[in-house]
Protein backbone atom coordinates (compact mmCIF):
# COMPACT_ATOMS: atom_id res chain seq x y z
CA UNK A 1 0.00 0.00 0.00
CA UNK A 2 1.60 3.20 -0.96
CA UNK A 3 1.99 5.33 2.17
CA UNK A 4 2.22 8.49 -0.25
CA UNK A 5 -1.19 7.72 -1.16
CA UNK A 6 -2.45 7.20 2.38
CA UNK A 7 -0.87 10.59 2.93
CA UNK A 8 -2.09 12.37 0.54
CA UNK A 9 -5.71 12.87 2.76
CA UNK A 10 -8.53 11.57 2.05
CA UNK A 11 -12.07 12.65 1.43
CA UNK A 12 -13.22 10.03 3.91
CA UNK A 13 -12.31 8.08 6.67
CA UNK A 14 -12.08 4.00 4.99
CA UNK A 15 -13.61 2.83 8.09
CA UNK A 16 -15.43 4.21 11.17
CA UNK A 17 -15.40 2.06 14.26
CA UNK A 18 -18.46 3.11 16.18
CA UNK A 19 -18.74 1.92 20.08
CA UNK A 20 -22.71 2.15 19.75
CA UNK A 21 -23.31 1.21 23.30
CA UNK A 22 -22.09 1.90 27.09
CA UNK A 23 -24.18 -1.33 28.22
CA UNK A 24 -22.01 -4.34 28.45
CA UNK A 25 -22.49 -7.92 30.02
CA UNK A 26 -19.06 -8.13 30.84
CA UNK A 27 -16.41 -6.63 32.71
CA UNK A 28 -13.04 -7.09 31.25
CA UNK A 29 -9.68 -6.24 32.87
CA UNK A 30 -8.53 -4.87 29.82
CA UNK A 31 -11.79 -3.09 28.19
CA UNK A 32 -10.79 0.04 26.33
CA UNK A 33 -14.12 1.70 26.04
CA UNK A 34 -14.28 1.46 29.55
CA UNK A 35 -13.88 5.17 30.36
CA UNK A 36 -16.64 6.24 27.66
CA UNK A 37 -19.14 3.55 29.92
CA UNK A 38 -17.68 5.46 32.94
CA UNK A 39 -18.65 8.92 31.95
CA UNK A 40 -22.22 7.53 31.52
CA UNK A 41 -22.28 10.39 28.74
CA UNK A 42 -25.65 8.51 27.55
CA UNK A 43 -25.46 7.17 23.29
CA UNK A 44 -27.19 8.37 19.88
CA UNK A 45 -30.78 7.29 19.74
CA UNK A 46 -32.07 5.55 16.37
CA UNK A 47 -32.87 8.38 14.77
CA UNK A 48 -29.47 10.24 15.55
CA UNK A 49 -28.02 6.39 14.61
CA UNK A 50 -29.84 6.91 11.09
CA UNK A 51 -28.77 10.22 10.51
CA UNK A 52 -24.94 9.26 11.41
CA UNK A 53 -25.20 6.24 8.77
CA UNK A 54 -27.01 8.45 6.10
CA UNK A 55 -23.82 11.00 6.25
CA UNK A 56 -21.21 7.70 6.37
CA UNK A 57 -23.00 7.01 2.81
CA UNK A 58 -22.84 10.72 2.06
CA UNK A 59 -19.43 10.27 2.62
CA UNK A 60 -18.62 7.03 1.20
CA UNK A 61 -17.27 5.37 4.26
CA UNK A 62 -16.67 1.72 3.24
CA UNK A 63 -16.66 -0.11 6.41
CA UNK A 64 -18.04 0.85 10.25
CA UNK A 65 -16.61 -1.77 13.17
CA UNK A 66 -19.15 -1.84 15.85
CA UNK A 67 -18.23 -2.36 19.14
CA UNK A 68 -19.27 -1.20 22.53
CA UNK A 69 -19.69 -2.24 25.14
CA UNK A 70 -21.54 -5.60 23.97
CA UNK A 71 -23.47 -4.58 20.57
CA UNK A 72 -26.09 -6.92 20.46
CA UNK A 73 -27.28 -5.50 24.16
CA UNK A 74 -29.12 -2.77 22.25
CA UNK A 75 -32.27 -3.25 21.60
CA UNK A 76 -32.05 -1.75 18.22
CA UNK A 77 -28.85 -2.65 17.52
CA UNK A 78 -30.52 -5.31 14.23
CA UNK A 79 -32.37 -2.12 12.73
CA UNK A 80 -29.03 -0.03 13.10
CA UNK A 81 -27.38 -3.04 11.35
CA UNK A 82 -29.85 -3.73 8.82
CA UNK A 83 -29.88 0.55 7.85
CA UNK A 84 -26.32 0.53 7.28
CA UNK A 85 -26.48 -2.60 5.10
CA UNK A 86 -29.41 -0.68 3.41
CA UNK A 87 -27.11 2.13 2.36
CA UNK A 88 -24.01 -0.28 1.01
CA UNK A 89 -22.18 0.23 3.81
CA UNK A 90 -20.26 -2.98 4.84
CA UNK A 91 -20.23 -4.05 8.65
CA UNK A 92 -17.59 -5.85 11.50
CA UNK A 93 -19.45 -6.51 14.52
CA UNK A 94 -17.07 -6.76 17.88
CA UNK A 95 -19.04 -9.25 20.13
CA UNK A 96 -18.48 -10.88 23.32
CA UNK A 97 -20.79 -13.73 22.02
CA UNK A 98 -22.56 -14.57 25.44
CA UNK A 99 -25.84 -13.66 23.52
CA UNK A 100 -25.37 -15.74 20.53
CA UNK A 101 -28.58 -17.89 19.71
CA UNK A 102 -30.01 -19.27 16.18
CA UNK A 103 -32.70 -16.51 15.93
CA UNK A 104 -29.76 -13.71 16.03
CA UNK A 105 -27.67 -15.74 13.54
CA UNK A 106 -30.56 -16.35 11.19
CA UNK A 107 -30.49 -12.35 11.27
CA UNK A 108 -27.10 -12.00 10.69
CA UNK A 109 -26.74 -14.32 7.88
CA UNK A 110 -29.67 -12.03 5.91
CA UNK A 111 -27.56 -8.98 5.80
CA UNK A 112 -24.44 -11.46 4.88
CA UNK A 113 -21.16 -10.65 4.01
CA UNK A 114 -21.58 -8.82 7.82
CA UNK A 115 -17.82 -9.95 9.48
CA UNK A 116 -18.46 -10.97 13.11
CA UNK A 117 -14.96 -10.69 15.25
CA UNK A 118 -16.07 -12.74 18.39
CA UNK A 119 -13.78 -11.85 21.64
CA UNK A 120 -11.75 -14.57 23.27
CA UNK A 121 -8.81 -14.18 25.48
CA UNK A 122 -7.10 -17.49 25.50
CA UNK A 123 -7.40 -20.85 24.69
CA UNK A 124 -8.80 -22.34 27.73
CA UNK A 125 -10.76 -21.41 30.51
CA UNK A 126 -8.48 -20.83 33.41
CA UNK A 127 -6.54 -18.07 31.15
CA UNK A 128 -9.42 -16.33 29.44
CA UNK A 129 -11.20 -15.81 32.60
CA UNK A 130 -8.76 -13.89 34.57
CA UNK A 131 -8.97 -11.12 31.76
CA UNK A 132 -12.54 -11.60 31.02
CA UNK A 133 -14.00 -12.63 34.06
CA UNK A 134 -15.19 -15.86 35.81
CA UNK A 135 -17.22 -18.47 34.00
CA UNK A 136 -16.89 -16.18 30.91
CA UNK A 137 -14.95 -18.72 28.88
CA UNK A 138 -18.37 -21.30 29.20
CA UNK A 139 -20.20 -18.46 28.60
CA UNK A 140 -18.76 -17.43 25.50
CA UNK A 141 -18.01 -21.19 23.68
CA UNK A 142 -21.78 -22.04 22.79
CA UNK A 143 -21.68 -19.30 20.88
CA UNK A 144 -18.92 -20.01 19.12
CA UNK A 145 -19.83 -23.26 18.81
CA UNK A 146 -23.19 -22.37 17.50
CA UNK A 147 -21.45 -20.22 14.65
CA UNK A 148 -19.07 -23.28 13.69
CA UNK A 149 -22.52 -25.48 13.25
CA UNK A 150 -24.46 -22.82 11.34
CA UNK A 151 -21.13 -22.82 9.38
CA UNK A 152 -21.34 -18.59 9.69
CA UNK A 153 -19.08 -17.74 6.65
CA UNK A 154 -17.13 -14.55 8.16
CA UNK A 155 -16.61 -15.02 11.71
CA UNK A 156 -12.83 -14.78 13.29
CA UNK A 157 -11.72 -15.34 16.84
CA UNK A 158 -10.27 -12.29 18.25
CA UNK A 159 -7.67 -12.67 21.03
CA UNK A 160 -6.33 -9.31 22.30
CA UNK A 161 -2.70 -10.46 23.13
CA UNK A 162 -1.00 -10.05 26.90
CA UNK A 163 1.88 -11.39 29.18
CA UNK A 164 -0.76 -14.28 30.31
CA UNK A 165 -2.31 -15.64 27.27
CA UNK A 166 0.70 -15.28 24.98
CA UNK A 167 1.85 -18.77 25.44
CA UNK A 168 -1.11 -20.05 24.00
CA UNK A 169 -1.85 -17.90 20.65
CA UNK A 170 -0.62 -21.49 18.70
CA UNK A 171 -3.27 -22.94 20.74
CA UNK A 172 -5.88 -20.27 20.18
CA UNK A 173 -5.43 -20.84 16.38
CA UNK A 174 -5.97 -24.27 16.00
CA UNK A 175 -9.00 -23.40 18.29
CA UNK A 176 -10.37 -21.48 15.81
CA UNK A 177 -9.42 -23.42 13.06
CA UNK A 178 -11.36 -26.17 14.91
CA UNK A 179 -14.51 -24.14 14.22
CA UNK A 180 -13.67 -22.98 11.18
CA UNK A 181 -12.77 -19.10 12.40
CA UNK A 182 -10.58 -16.92 11.30
CA UNK A 183 -7.65 -16.18 14.00
CA UNK A 184 -7.22 -12.53 14.80
CA UNK A 185 -5.10 -10.97 17.25
CA UNK A 186 -5.26 -7.84 18.63
CA UNK A 187 -2.84 -5.70 20.30
CA UNK A 188 -3.15 -4.50 24.31
CA UNK A 189 -2.64 -0.81 24.98
CA UNK A 190 -2.84 1.34 27.95
CA UNK A 191 -5.95 3.26 27.06
CA UNK A 192 -9.40 3.00 29.30
CA UNK A 193 -9.30 0.13 32.21
CA UNK A 194 -6.07 -0.88 29.82
CA UNK A 195 -4.30 1.65 31.72
CA UNK A 196 -4.50 0.10 34.79
CA UNK A 197 -3.56 -3.35 33.88
CA UNK A 198 -0.49 -2.26 31.92
CA UNK A 199 1.92 -3.07 33.64
CA UNK A 200 0.85 -6.45 34.52
CA UNK A 201 -0.33 -7.23 30.96
CA UNK A 202 2.23 -5.71 28.74
CA UNK A 203 4.38 -8.45 26.72
CA UNK A 204 7.34 -8.85 27.81
CA UNK A 205 10.55 -8.68 25.32
CA UNK A 206 10.63 -12.01 24.66
CA UNK A 207 7.21 -12.64 24.23
CA UNK A 208 7.56 -9.19 21.18
CA UNK A 209 10.35 -11.36 19.72
CA UNK A 210 8.03 -14.66 19.58
CA UNK A 211 5.07 -12.97 18.30
CA UNK A 212 6.69 -11.01 15.72
CA UNK A 213 8.14 -14.62 14.69
CA UNK A 214 4.57 -16.28 14.73
CA UNK A 215 3.37 -13.16 12.95
CA UNK A 216 5.87 -13.28 10.24
CA UNK A 217 5.39 -17.21 9.99
CA UNK A 218 1.16 -16.70 9.67
CA UNK A 219 0.40 -14.23 6.98
CA UNK A 220 -2.89 -15.91 7.47
CA UNK A 221 -3.38 -14.03 10.83
CA UNK A 222 -5.57 -11.38 10.94
CA UNK A 223 -3.97 -8.28 13.11
CA UNK A 224 -6.08 -5.23 12.15
CA UNK A 225 -3.05 -3.21 11.52
CA UNK A 226 -2.04 -3.83 15.12
CA UNK A 227 1.42 -4.96 14.85
CA UNK A 228 2.81 -2.98 12.18
CA UNK A 229 5.49 -2.05 14.00
CA UNK A 230 6.40 -5.44 15.21
CA UNK A 231 6.37 -7.54 12.23
CA UNK A 232 8.58 -8.72 10.12
CA UNK A 233 9.24 -7.40 6.33
CA UNK A 234 6.96 -10.67 5.01
CA UNK A 235 4.05 -9.24 6.27
CA UNK A 236 4.44 -5.80 4.99
CA UNK A 237 1.82 -5.79 2.03
CA UNK A 238 -0.53 -6.80 3.91
CA UNK A 239 -1.56 -4.06 5.35
CA UNK A 240 -0.99 -0.73 6.92
CA UNK A 241 2.27 0.42 7.56
CA UNK A 242 1.80 3.11 9.70
CA UNK A 243 -0.67 4.32 11.97
CA UNK A 244 -4.44 5.38 10.05
CA UNK A 245 -5.77 7.34 12.84
CA UNK A 246 -7.37 10.62 11.36
CA UNK A 247 -5.82 9.41 8.27
CA UNK A 248 -8.10 6.42 7.20
CA UNK A 249 -9.80 5.72 10.24
CA UNK A 250 -11.77 7.69 12.98
CA UNK A 251 -14.18 6.42 15.97
CA UNK A 252 -17.36 7.19 17.33
CA UNK A 253 -18.28 7.10 20.76
CA UNK A 254 -21.73 6.05 21.92
CA UNK A 255 -22.68 9.55 22.23
CA UNK A 256 -21.31 11.09 19.24
CA UNK A 257 -17.96 11.99 20.32
CA UNK A 258 -15.69 11.73 17.26
CA UNK A 259 -12.48 10.77 17.99
CA UNK A 260 -8.81 9.73 15.91
CA UNK A 261 -9.32 6.14 16.65
CA UNK A 262 -11.31 3.45 18.97
CA UNK A 263 -7.75 3.31 21.24
CA UNK A 264 -7.37 7.30 21.02
CA UNK A 265 -10.89 7.94 22.86
CA UNK A 266 -9.10 10.20 25.44
CA UNK A 267 -11.14 13.90 26.21
CA UNK A 268 -7.92 15.52 25.35
CA UNK A 269 -8.22 14.54 21.64
CA UNK A 270 -12.21 14.99 20.92
CA UNK A 271 -12.62 15.83 17.46
CA UNK A 272 -16.17 17.07 17.76
CA UNK A 273 -19.44 15.47 18.01
CA UNK A 274 -21.64 14.36 15.28
CA UNK A 275 -24.91 16.13 17.16
CA UNK A 276 -23.21 19.33 16.87
CA UNK A 277 -21.96 19.08 13.36
CA UNK A 278 -21.64 16.63 10.52
CA UNK A 279 -18.83 13.57 10.40
CA UNK A 280 -17.43 15.25 7.32
CA UNK A 281 -17.40 18.25 8.71
CA UNK A 282 -15.24 17.48 11.92
CA UNK A 283 -13.50 14.90 9.08
CA UNK A 284 -12.29 17.83 7.06
CA UNK A 285 -11.89 20.54 9.43
CA UNK A 286 -11.03 18.55 13.15
CA UNK A 287 -7.62 20.67 14.05
CA UNK A 288 -7.26 17.29 16.40
CA UNK A 289 -7.34 14.73 13.09
CA UNK A 290 -5.66 17.20 11.31
CA UNK A 291 -2.56 16.78 14.28
CA UNK A 292 -2.61 13.24 13.65
CA UNK A 293 -2.22 13.66 9.75
CA UNK A 294 0.57 15.81 10.33
CA UNK A 295 1.94 13.57 12.92
CA UNK A 296 5.40 12.72 12.78
CA UNK A 297 7.66 11.15 15.51
CA UNK A 298 10.83 12.56 14.45
CA UNK A 299 13.04 10.04 16.60
CA UNK A 300 12.68 7.09 14.55
CA UNK A 301 13.15 8.79 10.91
CA UNK A 302 16.76 7.37 10.96
CA UNK A 303 15.62 4.07 12.03
CA UNK A 304 15.98 1.47 9.69
CA UNK A 305 12.49 0.14 9.68
CA UNK A 306 11.11 3.78 8.99
CA UNK A 307 9.13 2.59 6.14
CA UNK A 308 7.92 -0.33 7.70
CA UNK A 309 5.93 1.44 10.68
CA UNK A 310 6.68 5.16 10.39
CA UNK A 311 6.80 5.42 14.33
CA UNK A 312 4.36 2.81 15.24
CA UNK A 313 0.86 3.38 17.40
CA UNK A 314 1.53 6.58 18.63
CA UNK A 315 -1.66 5.79 21.42
CA UNK A 316 0.65 3.72 23.55
CA UNK A 317 2.88 6.47 24.32
CA UNK A 318 0.18 9.04 24.52
CA UNK A 319 -1.89 7.41 27.23
CA UNK A 320 1.93 6.41 29.15
CA UNK A 321 3.34 9.81 28.69
CA UNK A 322 0.01 12.39 28.04
CA UNK A 323 2.04 13.76 25.17
CA UNK A 324 1.84 12.82 21.22
CA UNK A 325 4.74 12.26 18.79
CA UNK A 326 6.90 9.53 20.95
CA UNK A 327 7.87 6.40 19.45
CA UNK A 328 5.72 3.41 19.94
CA UNK A 329 7.89 1.59 22.90
CA UNK A 330 7.06 -2.09 21.28
CA UNK A 331 8.54 -1.91 17.85
CA UNK A 332 10.92 -3.78 16.67
CA UNK A 333 13.86 -2.39 16.76
CA UNK A 334 13.24 -1.31 20.52
CA UNK A 335 12.76 -5.05 21.37
CA UNK A 336 15.66 -6.05 19.67
CA UNK A 337 17.35 -2.90 20.62
CA UNK B 1 -10.76 17.22 -6.65
CA UNK B 2 -14.42 15.98 -6.01
CA UNK B 3 -16.53 13.01 -7.51
CA UNK B 4 -18.78 15.49 -8.87
CA UNK B 5 -15.99 17.33 -11.28
CA UNK B 6 -14.40 14.24 -12.29
CA UNK B 7 -17.73 12.54 -13.08
CA UNK B 8 -18.35 15.45 -15.64
CA UNK B 9 -14.66 15.20 -17.48
CA UNK B 10 -15.41 11.71 -18.41
CA UNK B 11 -18.03 10.03 -20.72
CA UNK B 12 -19.02 6.27 -20.59
CA UNK B 13 -16.96 4.60 -23.03
CA UNK B 14 -15.43 7.13 -24.41
CA UNK B 15 -12.17 6.49 -25.18
CA UNK B 16 -11.58 2.30 -25.02
CA UNK B 17 -13.35 -0.66 -27.16
CA UNK B 18 -15.00 -2.40 -23.92
CA UNK B 19 -16.87 -0.79 -21.06
CA UNK B 20 -16.18 -1.84 -17.32
CA UNK B 21 -18.36 -2.30 -14.24
CA UNK B 22 -18.03 -2.31 -10.20
CA UNK B 23 -19.71 -5.39 -9.60
CA UNK B 24 -21.69 -5.74 -6.40
CA UNK B 25 -18.86 -6.98 -3.95
CA UNK B 26 -16.64 -3.58 -4.79
CA UNK B 27 -17.22 -0.16 -3.68
CA UNK B 28 -15.09 2.56 -5.38
CA UNK B 29 -14.85 6.17 -4.73
CA UNK B 30 -13.00 8.76 -6.03
CA UNK B 31 -10.14 10.39 -4.12
CA UNK B 32 -7.22 13.27 -5.51
CA UNK B 33 -4.73 10.93 -6.60
CA UNK B 34 -7.67 8.99 -8.38
CA UNK B 35 -9.51 5.90 -7.31
CA UNK B 36 -9.76 3.99 -4.12
CA UNK B 37 -11.55 0.47 -4.15
CA UNK B 38 -12.69 -1.86 -1.54
CA UNK B 39 -13.67 -5.29 -1.88
CA UNK B 40 -16.07 -6.11 0.36
CA UNK B 41 -15.51 -10.17 0.02
CA UNK B 42 -11.78 -9.62 1.54
CA UNK B 43 -12.01 -5.80 2.96
CA UNK B 44 -8.71 -5.35 1.10
CA UNK B 45 -8.21 -1.71 -0.30
CA UNK B 46 -6.89 -1.32 -3.64
CA UNK B 47 -5.43 2.89 -4.27
CA UNK B 48 -4.85 3.65 -8.25
CA UNK B 49 -3.35 6.07 -9.12
CA UNK B 50 -5.38 7.58 -12.18
CA UNK B 51 -6.00 10.82 -12.06
CA UNK B 52 -8.98 11.99 -13.61
CA UNK B 53 -8.45 9.48 -16.68
CA UNK B 54 -10.93 7.09 -14.27
CA UNK B 55 -14.11 8.59 -12.75
CA UNK B 56 -16.09 6.14 -9.80
CA UNK B 57 -19.65 5.39 -10.36
CA UNK B 58 -22.11 5.55 -7.65
CA UNK B 59 -21.24 4.41 -4.32
CA UNK B 60 -23.58 1.45 -4.38
CA UNK B 61 -26.61 0.19 -6.82
CA UNK B 62 -27.23 -1.95 -9.92
CA UNK B 63 -25.05 -1.53 -13.28
CA UNK B 64 -22.58 1.01 -12.22
CA UNK B 65 -19.91 2.04 -14.85
CA UNK B 66 -16.64 3.42 -14.13
CA UNK B 67 -16.55 5.91 -16.91
CA UNK B 68 -12.93 6.35 -18.69
CA UNK B 69 -12.15 9.69 -19.74
CA UNK B 70 -10.76 10.69 -23.31
CA UNK B 71 -7.12 8.85 -24.06
CA UNK B 72 -4.94 9.19 -26.20
CA UNK B 73 -1.22 7.81 -26.82
CA UNK B 74 0.37 6.62 -24.01
CA UNK B 75 -1.82 7.61 -21.30
CA UNK B 76 -4.80 5.48 -23.60
CA UNK B 77 -2.37 2.30 -23.19
CA UNK B 78 -1.24 3.21 -19.25
CA UNK B 79 -5.40 2.98 -18.55
CA UNK B 80 -5.56 0.34 -20.71
CA UNK B 81 -3.14 -1.56 -18.63
CA UNK B 82 -4.76 -0.10 -15.39
CA UNK B 83 -7.90 -2.16 -16.78
CA UNK B 84 -6.89 -5.02 -17.58
CA UNK B 85 -5.19 -5.52 -13.71
CA UNK B 86 -8.53 -4.10 -12.02
CA UNK B 87 -10.17 -6.58 -13.65
CA UNK B 88 -8.07 -9.21 -12.97
CA UNK B 89 -8.14 -8.36 -9.15
CA UNK B 90 -11.91 -8.80 -9.66
CA UNK B 91 -12.24 -5.06 -9.12
CA UNK B 92 -13.97 -4.49 -12.09
CA UNK B 93 -15.92 -6.65 -14.96
CA UNK B 94 -16.05 -6.34 -18.21
CA UNK B 95 -19.51 -5.23 -19.47
CA UNK B 96 -21.25 -8.00 -21.55
CA UNK B 97 -24.46 -6.40 -21.51
CA UNK B 98 -24.37 -5.33 -25.43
Amino acid sequence: MSTSLINSRLRAPVNVTWEITEVCNLDCSHCLSAGLRAAGRGELDFDQCRALIDEMARMQVFQVNFGGGEPFLRPDFLDILRYTHSQGITSCVSTNGTVLDDALIDDLLEMAPLYLQVSLDGARPETNDVIRGPGTFARILPGIELLAERRYPDFSLNMVVTRLNAHEIGEFDALARSYGAKTRLSRFRPSGRGCNTWDDYRLTREQLLELSAFLGDHPEILTGDSFFSLTPESRRKLGLNMCGAGKMTCAVAPDGSVYPCAFLCDPGLLAGNVTDQPLSAIWDSSPVLERFRQLEIETCRTCDRFDMCHGGCPAIGYFLSDSLGLPDPECLRAVTG
Amino acid sequence: MGAGAQAGAARPGAALPVQYLVPDWVRVRQESFGLLFYDVRSTRLTFVRSGDSLAAPAFAGPRRVLRVGPLEGARRAAVSRLLQDLAVKGLIVVDKSD
